[in-house]
């Protein structure tokens, strides 16, 4: 049997890369910075928790599809987790109410507020399963918060901010100047293969239309001899 | 008679949108209080009272407006929701009520007469009889046209009618007689007029099966998306249906209304105000589409040419319509 790819597919972004490099070390090496994560989000934002309450505080499947990993996140509002897992086989076993399945960096953006779901969910660039009432809370609640990533994170470091700020700039330059080569990258190499993809699709809607005609005119004929 | 500038309506789910919808350059901002009173009663969506108070003030500070909809039909037995909504957004200072039921619309206007009342898309009061008699009885200053008239029919409307009119110029588009359709109800028990949505989320599921995207609606499987093509709502009058073995779309394609193209002929036609739809959807859908209209109605206003707004990522299927003001079919 073939396997089917769920979800939208992944860029050749940095994030696929940097995915692939961490990919063969411990992932659980990641949960004490997750769990900082989310403890400063519950402090900044505990409105978003809050909200989630009406939707009975559901669990979420985050998998952000150009990483090797996915995150559970628990939204109780006295006390939400964000949990990394991988290679899970059953996704009935994670107890989740909703997937959502995207790229890390709209996801992130997402999160943020600088992007609308329902324009991703259009384009494809997101999926989401499972409790659609879940998923829109979530989507509503994170929407109305004001969250920021960048500057949540900074706050943890205290004094130390000013100097994580600048490296994170910096960080976040090299990031944008790799992915717009990677994305020049990615165009120079599927470029041939979009040409004939396009040129199939051209031959399939002239055969489309033919099969159209042809199906019209038995109808015809059929309707004459009846 | 000819419109000078258009006021520039727009949505707004959370504080946040707001303040979105106002720092992009919006004249009025319209949203609703967190409860069943409002069309769009969705879960994380909607305001608080004090939400609503801050809201009002932050949009005075830049000179917008705040409008309360109220848009949905008081329970039989159970006005008291409905009619605290009308005190309260009163007394909060919102420029105006939203309203479709005429009981309601008799309370706003007999207790909080110093608040302007506007007629709600779902009254789809579209004929100058209607509007006439919802003026003269209940003093509304302003009536939201349904999505169904062209603009030569809007403009001999204005003729013959003596309050101001507001039209939808972006985003969903319902093309059935608004506040009258019972395909939803049909389809999940709850109706688009008292639960505020043509596909409420509790009934609405997605299974991505790999090569295509699924969505339901209740029990029914609405469409079929393959890995290439933009995906829509799954709302009933949008799904697509097969009918000689050939899967077409029967009633609407998932697509959205933008409308920016006949602007200055919507100021010619005595138009008042413009409409942008999405009180569901993100801050970032706000600030995109309210910022690219607000140039829109300055270049309509100065006499120039509308500019092209690029807003095909926000619309439903990644395509837009001009919708009936362009109407072809009688």
């Amino acid at each position: 049997m073939t396997s089917v790819h769920k979800g939208p597919l992944a860029p050749l972004s940095p994030v696929l890369l940097a995915g692939i490099v961490a990919g063969p070390l411990p992932h659980k090496a990641l949960q004490p910075l997750l769990n900082l994560a989310i403890k400063q989000m519950h402090t900044l934002h505990p409105d978003v928790f809050e909200r989630m309450t009406s939707v009975n505080s559901p669990r979420f499947l985050i998998d952000p599809v150009d990483l090797p990993f996915s995150f559970i996140m628990d939204t109780h509002p006295d006390c939400p987790s964000l949990e990394i897992i991988q290679d899970f086989q059953n996704e009935e076993e994670l107890y989740v109410q909703a997937n959502v399945r995207g790229p890390l960096v709209l996801l992130i953006a997402l999160l943020e507020g600088k992007i609308d779901g329902d324009a991703l969910f259009f384009s494809r660039d997101l999926i989401v399963e499972g409790d659609t009432e879940a998923v829109l809370a979530l989507r509503n609640a994170v929407d109305g918060a004001d969250i920021n990533v960048h500057n949540d994170l900074l706050s943890l470091f205290g004094p130390l901010g000013k100097p994580a700020d600048a490296i994170a700039q910096l960080a976040g330059k090299v990031f944008n100047r790799f992915a717009k080569d990677l994305d020049r990258v990615s165009q120079a190499t599927l470029a041939p293969l979009q040409r004939k993809c396009d040129a199939q699709a051209h031959t399939i809607a002239e055969l489309e239309e033919t099969v159209a005609s042809l199906k019209k005119q038995v109808r015809r004929r059929a309707g004459k001899t009846a | 008679m000819k419109t000078e500038k258009l006021e520039l309506v727009c949505p707004a789910g959370t504080p946040a949108a707001l303040r979105a919808a106002v720092d992009a350059g919006a004249d009025t901002i319209y949203c609703g209080f967190r409860d069943a009173t409002n069309a769009r009663n969705f879960p994380g969506l909607n305001f608080s009272r004090e939400e609503l108070g801050d809201g009002i003030e932050y949009a005075r500070s830049k000179a917008s407006k705040v409008l309360v909809a109220l848009n949905t039909y008081p329970e039989a037995g159970h006005p008291e929701s409905w009619h605290r909504a009308v005190e309260d957004a009163a007394d909060l200072g919102a420029h105006a009520l939203i309203m479709a039921d005429i009981g309601l619309l008799a309370y706003a206007a007999e207790k909080r007469p110093d608040t302007r009342r506007h007629l709600s898309v779902q009254a789809s009061a579209s004929n100058p009889d209607a509007i006439a008699y919802y003026q003269r009885t209940f003093d509304v200053k302003r009536v939201v046209l349904p999505r169904v008239l062209t603009v030569p029919e809007i403009a001999a409307l204005n003729k013959e009618i003596n309050v101001e009119t507001e039209v939808f110029v972006f985003g969903g588009l319902c093309v059935m007689a608004e506040g009258r359709c019972s395909l939803s109800s049909y389809a999940t028990g709850q109706s688009p007029n008292m639960n505020g949505v043509c596909s409420p989320a509790s009934h609405v599921r997605y299974e991505d099966k790999g090569n295509k995207l699924v969505s339901k609606l209740g029990d029914f499987t609405i469409n079929q998306f393959s890995q290439t093509e933009a995906a829509g709502y799954p709302t009933l009058c949008k799904g697509r249906f097969v009918t000689q073995d050939k899967p077409s779309y029967l009633f609407e394609d998932p697509t959205s209304l933008n409308a920016a193209q006949f602007l200055p002929e919507l100021m010619e036609a005595g138009v008042t105000a413009l409409k942008i739809e999405g009180r569901q959807r993100g801050k970032a859908y706000i600030a995109q589409v309210v910022s690219a209209f607000r140039k829109a109605a300055d270049a309509a206003a100065n006499g120039q040419p509308v500019p092209p707004l690029g807003l095909e990522n926000m619309s439903e299927g990644q395509k837009e319509t001009t919708g009936a003001y362009n109407k072809r079919w009688q």
